[in-house]
């Protein structure tokens, strides 16, 4: 590389600093507390790891986004695109014998191969939380929870939690007997809730009259409980019933709690990395075009790297966060001390905690 | 307030009947004035104007709450937004083409549409390729202003090919020895005829699409399912 060229950054990488630093480690410091406050403990993994771990972890697909290398045995590392299959693999190993349900938070930079986009980098911060050891609502809620006080504590009101269920969505594809590459097509277009697309679609499967009615409303299931009676009045597989019932039941705590204008049901929402396997959530913020954060259930996960434990958890994107909040940063007022004198004074203010700035 | 982003050039016209049958009535200078911000009468609804290929972006962004653009579009940008809506005008196709009797037994036209979907989810189609480009040259070389559906079409095939991105008269690029295929628009296939040139295999179909930001139709929700309940009971 010329010297010419050192101002440049790669594309996708960024440098925070000064104001803008301190505004994030506040940020931080702000969401952790949050966790801290709920029992979590923090964990602190590697930047980098065996690639196939978070194959493992991330299934096909993203895979191509992550970034490769190859050490000197050989082996094929990758640096870490997200923290959720990096934290299963500890869990299921040197964590293997810890009392359940362990709790855990991590923060830190990811890396992607991806377009830059939604004031989201190549690198990436992401601060998010794991919850080891336990199936059922009780620890689903209190993620969801956890999830509206961060927003509360970074003072943003209008936000919203968007839950579905991959097994409502799955439980219908189930019975359908569909080949893989037809499940992949559909799911593309009820991803984008293209309606025209769908029919198009329909009209070559093989579905009979009430299958295509339930495909044709799943884009449209979003919205407050009563999204979930119309839901039951669709489905009679037993895995997509059981979805609604837990659904119903999260959805009843959060009234009960005074929180429901905060949560959405959206059973149309059947995007995610492979391993979701129960309750799936993003949180969007008015006017903020892309979600802050996202989560859900994936008790299969640590199974992949040998202990088979029940998870669920959620992250936030720091870098989209920033894009709404401003954090209050403290000014701390420096005395200015002129080195002709010594460094005595300069030494004395700071043995008494005081901050000093050098003349030179 | 809702913010949609509107393409000028040949959709804006179809655009603002159709959002005015829906009960959403802007300026009447919209068109010919050079301010590309215009709020609606009732101020319930702001248009934005920008560029058709640009349309997704905004919406992607979230700059935009919705937007209307040619499927062509939307599938060329990648962008992440919902598209719950055909608008059913501004029908056209995206096709290789490529000179007259150049591509040796070639199936019809016709055979070929019939074999076509004309709603592929997905542009990885695994279909084999038509019969004619299958002693083509090692690499073929597409001029096109779609590089990634054109990227996409080509990879799904195994087949080499050199994109050249042209961003206009398309149909001029294998004429004058620039390629040996084109992807482009065909609305009438006029075009194309008139300059010696005829379809190989018809991509996808496109139209109008209403598109709408995903975080935007979670926090906005009753605005914006006004606006798709109000166009889908005036659509054609």
């Amino acid at each position: 590389m010329s010297a010419a060229s050192y101002a440049q950054i790669p594309p996708g990488t960024q440098i925070v600093i000064g104001r803008a630093a301190r505004r994030r480690r506040v940020l931080e410091r702000t969401i952790c507390s949050v966790f801290e406050g709920w029992s979590y403990e923090e964990i602190i993994p590697p930047i980098f790891d065996y690639y196939d771990v978070f194959v493992k972890g991330m299934g096909t697909g993203p895979e191509e986004q992550i970034y490769r290398f190859i050490d000197r045995e050989g082996n094929i590392l990758a640096l870490r695109p997200e923290f959720t299959s990096l934290v299963a693999k500890t869990v299921a190993t040197r964590l293997a014998s810890s009392p359940k349900p362990i709790r855990l938070y991590y923060s830190g930079e990811v890396l992607r191969f991806e377009k830059p986009k939604g004031g989201r980098q190549r690198e990436f911060a992401q601060i998010g939380i794991e919850h080891y050891g336990a199936s059922g609502k009780t620890a689903d809620v209190e993620i969801l929870l956890i999830a509206v006080e961060t927003f509360q504590r970074l003072g943003i009101q209008a936000f919203q939690i968007n839950l579905g269920s991959v097994d409502f969505f799955g439980g219908i594809v189930d019975r359908m007997e569909l080949p893989a590459d037809r499940i992949a097509e559909l799911k593309d277009v009820l991803n984008v809730k293209d309606r025209s697309g769908l029919e198009a679609l329909l009209e070559r499967l093989p579905l009979g009259d009430r299958r295509k009615k339930i495909l044709r409303a799943v884009p449209h299931l979003t919205g407050g409980k009563a999204v979930i009676a119309e839901a039951r009045e669709l489905v009679r597989n037993p895995r997509s019933v059981e979805a609604l019932d837990h659904l119903e039941e999260i959805y009843s705590i959060f009234q009960r709690l005074d929180l429901a204008q905060h949560l959405t049901i959206d059973l149309g929402e059947i995007r995610g990395f492979d391993y979701y396997s129960g309750i799936l959530f993003r949180a969007y913020v008015r006017d903020l075009g892309f979600e802050v954060a996202s989560g859900g259930r994936y008790d299969g996960l640590s199974g992949a790297f040998g202990e088979d434990l029940p998870a669920v958890g959620f992250s936030f994107s720091v870098d989209r966060l920033e894009q709404i909040v401003t954090p209050e940063i403290a000014e701390v007022e420096a005395a200015s001390i002129d080195v002709d004198d010594g460094f005595d004074e300069a030494l004395q203010l700071r043995r008494s905690g005081k901050a000093v700035r050098l003349c030179l | 307030m809702l913010v949609i982003a509107l393409c000028k050039g040949r959709f804006l016209e179809p655009s603002l009947d159709l959002l005015m049958q829906a009960g959403i009535r802007f300026p009447e200078d919209l068109a010919s004035s050079r301010k590309l911000i215009f709020n609606s009468d009732d101020q319930r609804f702001r248009a934005v104007l920008v560029k058709p290929a640009d349309v997704p972006t905004y919406v992607e962004y979230g700059a935009a709450d919705a937007g209307i653009a040619g499927r062509d579009v939307v599938l060329e940008s990648g962008a992440d937004v919902l598209q719950p809506l055909d608008l059913k005008f501004g029908y056209c196709k995206i096709a290789v083409a490529g000179i007259n009797g150049q591509a040796e037994e070639k199936p019809r036209v016709s055979e070929v549409e019939q074999n076509c979907d004309p709603h592929p989810a997905r542009l990885q189609m695994t279909r084999p390729l038509p019969e004619g480009e299958r002693d083509s040259k090692p690499t073929i070389r597409v001029a096109t202003k779609y590089p990634h559906i054109t990227m996409d079409y080509y990879n799904a095939r195994g087949i080499p090919v050199e994109i050249i991105p042209l961003s206009g008269s398309i149909e001029l690029a294998p004429l004058i020895g620039l390629a040996d295929r084109i992807v482009d628009l065909v609305e009438t296939g006029r075009t194309l005829k008139d300059n010696g040139l005829e379809i190989v295999e018809v991509i996808t179909d496109s139209s109008a699409r209403l598109l709408i930001n995903r975080a935007g139709y979670q926090t906005k929700r009753d605005e914006v399912l006004r606006l798709i309940q109000a166009l889908e009971k005036v659509i054609r």
